[in-house]
């Protein structure tokens, strides 16, 4: 085992560092940690928070004067905060706080808020920095009070006011919305609330007014605990009342299709076959709206990913997750025109979508009602779109549109003159191009509708 | 204490100045939260959202108690 074989992500806490051993993802403890790891163990901090599902669980692998290996529970996927619909965002934010309250009320405290210790994992939030937590000292204030903030107050605040898009930000500001920008982003009437304007505006106008004179000494300020308790508990009231105005454009998507019940049982009981077939366990439905078809699967898959565009089905699709008690499917927002790339210090510290879905290497990926848009709306040829899908999936289970689709009608329609340009869109062409990549293993056209079911397999 | 752990960041002066007046105006709605939520509940007019998704910051003590005594045995 060499772990000096560090991950480019984990620089930041000099307490230690994760690293990959020959694909297993282990955490090494420097004994400048030695203390506050020991006490949180010894004091069962550790053990409750396993038993509670709030941290990420660990082994200890071994103990020696310079260093502690632990072994934490292997998350197959991991999605980051540019990637959570709003009610994820939501359910990390309070996560924290709970988890910072937790800690206060055993004399620790969480050391920072980064968004990016909290991700998704068996149908809900888990925090995975299992080094973030310290000693509390008397009348300290909460040193990561304003990570907080522009972490995760920010970017929800900003989805309430202009929208869910706004929770994006963080792909950007990976250390944060900057609390001056944050203040400025928000309508004038936010400056009557309290609430926002103590904890955004008057954060920021004090941020502005100490800039310059930090001298690394912050410890003559002081705050009681109840008062940082008032604080940590009117951030946790506010943010689980906080909703979104816009409502859903795709979220009752299943009452708009423009096919009959049989026609969707036709489609689901293909799906269902054709993933029983290949025995697929692992798999990830793009374009997967709010998971109806995997839903309908007879044989549960062991992990499915599920990423939509839209954030208000992926937010529905959370919701399911959340209200069925589902440990098997990870919800996400993703353009898949777009999808999220590799950020930070060397691009290195947050993947790439690609680069974590080639880690992840589903058996079989879902595209379904998708080629047309990506197509039409994203004019990209058939031969791109293969490749795409063939560089992450084995298997791929398309569905084919065709011209006379009213969907693809309108989608056509909408391009006007330049309409002669999407002639490309048939399906000799899409076959034709599609088999550069795959080989066709079946086809099904589901009866009464213009749409085409194929079944492929990567060459070689 | 050595404050090497904290001091990765910085927890901005302005940010730790601010939390004084960011505690007490905490303070002041989660009193009058509370006061509403007794008016109401006085004349019976706090409603339970079943739908709800989230749950309350405090963690379900039976939970940890539960733990607490299965270790002492």
């Amino acid at each position: 085992m060499k772990s000096n074989n560090r991950h480019p992500s984990s620089f930041r806490d000099p307490s230690g560092y994760i690293f990959n051993d020959e694909g297993t993802i282990k955490r090494r403890i420097s004994p400048n940690y030695f203390k506050q790891y020991k006490a949180l163990k010894n004091q069962n901090i550790y053990s409750k928070l396993f038993d509670l599902g709030l941290l990420i669980e660990h082994d200890e692998l071994s103990e020696s004067d310079s260093e502690i290996i632990i072994l934490p529970k292997q998350i197959p996927f991991v999605t980051y905060p540019y990637e959570w619909c709003f009610n994820q965002y939501k359910e990390a934010a309070l996560l924290t706080l709970k988890l910072q309250k937790f800690c206060l009320e055993r004399n620790f405290l969480l050391k920072d808020a980064s968004a990016f210790n909290v991700t998704f994992y068996n149908g809900k939030a888990v925090f995975i920095d299992t080094l973030s937590f310290d000693f509390y000292q008397e009348n300290e204030p909460w040193r990561a009070y304003k990570q907080f903030v522009s972490h995760f107050l920010g970017p929800l605040v900003l989805a309430h006011y202009h929208g869910a898009q706004s929770l994006k930000l963080l792909s950007n500001f990976i250390d944060g919305i900057p609390t001056k920008m944050l203040a400025s982003m928000l309508p004038f009437k936010a400056k009557f609330s309290p609430f926002l304007y103590s904890n955004i505006h008057l954060l920021a106008k004090f941020e502005d007014n100490h800039n310059e004179d930090y001298t690394g000494k912050t410890k003559a300020v002081v705050l009681t605990k109840k008062a940082q308790l008032n604080i940590i508990n009117s951030l946790y009231d506010y943010i689980k009342r906080l909703s979104l105005k816009e409502y859903s454009e795709w979220g009752d998507y299943y009452n708009k299709t423009n096919y009959t019940d049989d026609a969707f049982l036709q489609k689901s009981k293909t799906i269902n076959n054709w993933v029983d077939k290949i025995k697929a366990k692992q798999l990830i439905d793009v374009g997967g709206n709010d998971g109806t078809f995997v839903r309908q699967m007879d044989n549960k898959p062991e992990l499915a990913l599920i990423c939509d565009i839209d954030n208000n089905a992926v937010d529905l699709n959370y919701k399911y997750v959340k209200l069925n008690g589902e440990s098997n499917i990870t919800p996400f927002v993703l353009d898949i025109l777009n999808p999220s790339s590799s950020i930070g210090f060397n691009n290195k510290e947050r993947d790439s979508f690609l680069i974590r879905i080639k880690q992840f290497a589903p058996d079989v990926t879902l595209a379904l009602a998708l080629i047309h848009h990506m197509s039409l709306s994203g004019n990209i040829p058939f031969k791109m779109s293969a490749e795409f899908f063939a560089s992450f999936s084995k298997y791929l289970i398309i569905e084919f549109p065709e011209p006379n689709d009213s969907w693809v009608e309108r989608l056509l329609s909408s391009k006007g003159e330049f309409k002669g340009h999407f002639d490309f869109y048939n399906i000799e062409n899409f076959e034709n191009e599609f088999m550069c990549f795959f080989n066709i293993l079946e086809k099904k056209k589901i009866t009464s509708t213009n749409r085409i079911l194929y079944l492929l397999q990567k060459k070689g | 204490m050595e404050l090497i752990h904290f001091l990765y960041f910085d927890p901005g002066l302005g940010a730790m100045i601010v939390q004084a007046i960011v505690a007490a105006i905490a303070g002041f709605l989660l009193f009058t939260k509370n006061l509403v939520y007794k008016i109401k509940l006085f004349f019976g007019l706090v409603k339970h959202d079943e739908d709800e998704l989230f749950d309350d910051i405090d963690v379900k003590d039976s939970i940890v108690e539960t733990k607490e005594k299965s270790e002492i045995k």
